[in-house]
């Protein structure tokens, strides 16, 4: 087969430069010895060029990637409020739902608003860095009930009643000189994986705790406060033990949807009896 | 949330900067300023919420094209066809927007060059609008933005000896309008040789080269 019968073929994926190098070769050969074949693939090329010149589209007016930012904003915003009620869905099961309905209620009702004191300021700051930090848990899984009572507190590690809450262990730490420990919990929400962390503190006073807006469930006083944008839950209970909850992924709703789920409201009651 | 933010700065680094081509595509298929800035609007909001499902190793503008492709194949031809039934006043509009956009592009010019330029554009979208969908679009994404054979062919979803067929014809096409149009204005001379030839019916021509290669194979091996 000779070249010159697939010159239209040949010229123009060489214009394209779609041609393997060794057919490449082969045809620069063939273009030396064939005028005919020569002259048309010049001519394919000048017209290209005339073709590609002409569609040369305008660039994009800045009012297109105005509209396109907005529309991604409004994106961003529909999957936010889609995102959370996912969120809710998951997370509240039966009685719970109960308890944040009420919780969200106090909170948007009678929440009292107070500006955060420089303690619990400092305090949820230091949390906050803390949980940030990728030290090694000290103890894992079941044991670590048993490794609170040793080393912290008579306390048990908070537990959820959703299913999709696990305790994965925890460290020892301090918070502005109080002996404490971190308890890292993951949660899980369809294939995602969430990490939660509560922060125990031995010996605090009330007040060190309580800035920021202040919740009611029962008669278990909760704050919420928000710290470096993080939303942060504080409770401290009658033996004068501080928890801290926080995550770095999740709204204060979120987070708030979650901690009434814990036995922290049982034990409240409990200590009332 | 952060996996949201990241979410958006990625999608703005990889997918934001080809902005430029997407709507050259988009000016180019739908032939018209308005149709492109809300093709383009669509694709990438489209490409935004699928963002999880574009594979990071790959050729992102290649993957945006397809979504603009789609995107216009599916809608906009639809809504052009809607549209036919319209009274002239809404074309006539286009043309406005049209020269705007150009006016406002070349206005450093002479006005000479710019009524000239003007005219060239209208004739390479009225020579466009000649074209079937599907060489049109074949053009598009070789000629306007340099994809390969194999990516449009991806685009497409047809073998790559078509994409070379619709190419072939869809140049051969837009170049005799392109240059009957600047004839008949006389932009440039009539060179007599060059108009296409009456033996180029593309149809009757073999454009690929994958039966090339076979045919060459066949013929090396005794």
């Amino acid at each position: 087969m000779s070249l010159c019968e697939s010159i239209d073929t040949l010229s123009m994926a060489y214009l394209d430069d779609e041609l393997a190098a060794e057919e490449r070769r082969e045809l620069e050969l063939h273009l030396g010895d064939c005028p005919g074949c020569k002259q048309h693939l010049d001519a394919e090329r000048a017209d290209l060029l005339l073709l590609r010149t002409a569609l040369v589209p305008p660039p994009a007016p800045e009012m297109v990637r105005a509209r396109i930012t907005r529309a991604l904003d409004a994106e961003d915003q529909r999957a936010a409020r889609a995102g959370r009620k996912r969120w809710a869905r998951f997370v509240l099961p039966g009685t719970a739902v109960a308890a944040a309905a009420a919780a969200l209620l106090l909170f948007v009702g009678i929440g009292m608003k107070q500006p955060p004191s420089t303690q619990i300021a400092t305090v949820t700051h230091e949390v906050v860095r803390q949980q940030t930090r990728t030290l090694p848990l000290e103890v894992q899984g079941a044991s670590t009930g048993p490794w609170l009572r040793e080393h912290l507190a008579p306390v048990e590690p908070p537990q959820f009643d959703e299913p999709g809450i696990q305790l994965v262990g925890a460290r020892a730490t301090a918070i502005q000189g109080h002996d404490a420990a971190l308890l890292r919990y993951l949660v899980s929400v369809g294939i995602n994986r969430v990490s939660l962390t509560a922060v125990l503190i031995v010996d605090v006073r009330d007040d060190v705790l309580n800035g920021g807006e202040a919740v009611r469930i029962g008669n278990l006083t909760l704050h919420l406060a928000d710290a470096d944008g993080q939303p942060v839950v504080t409770y401290v209970d009658d033996n004068h033990i501080g928890y801290v909850f926080t995550s770095e992924r999740m709204t204060m709703k979120e987070l708030l949807s979650i901690v009434v789920t814990s036995d922290l409201i049982g034990r409240a009651q409990q200590q009332l009896r | 949330m952060l996996a949201a933010r990241e979410k958006r700065t990625e999608f703005e680094r990889q997918a934001l900067v080809h902005t430029d081509a997407l709507y050259g595509a988009a000016y180019r298929l739908t032939r018209n300023p308005r149709d492109a800035e809300d093709l383009v609007q669509d694709a990438l909001l489209r490409a935004y919420r699928f963002w999880d499902s574009f594979e990071q190793d790959s050729n992102c503008k290649a993957w945006l094209l397809r979504i603009v492709t789609n995107t216009f194949i599916n809608e906009y031809q639809r809504k052009k066809r809607s549209r036919e039934v319209l009274d002239a006043a809404t074309a006539e509009q286009d043309t406005t927007d049209g020269v705007l956009v150009h006016a406002d592009a070349s206005n450093h010019q002479t006005p000479e060059r710019a009524l000239l330029d003007r005219s060239v554009s209208d004739d390479v979208q009225r020579s466009l609008d000649a074209l079937p969908d599907d060489f049109r679009t074949a053009v598009v994404l070789c000629d306007v933005q340099g994809l390969s054979y194999k990516e449009i062919a991806e685009i497409m979803q047809t073998p790559v000896g078509t994409v070379m067929s619709r190419l072939f014809r869809g140049r051969k096409l837009l170049a005799a309008a392109l240059r009957e149009f600047a004839t008949t204005q006389g932009y440039v001379r009539d060179e007599p040789g060059r108009s296409i030839p009456a033996t180029a019916d593309p149809k009757d021509q073999t454009i690929d080269l994958d039966s090339y290669r076979a045919q060459k194979a066949r013929e090396g091996s005794p």
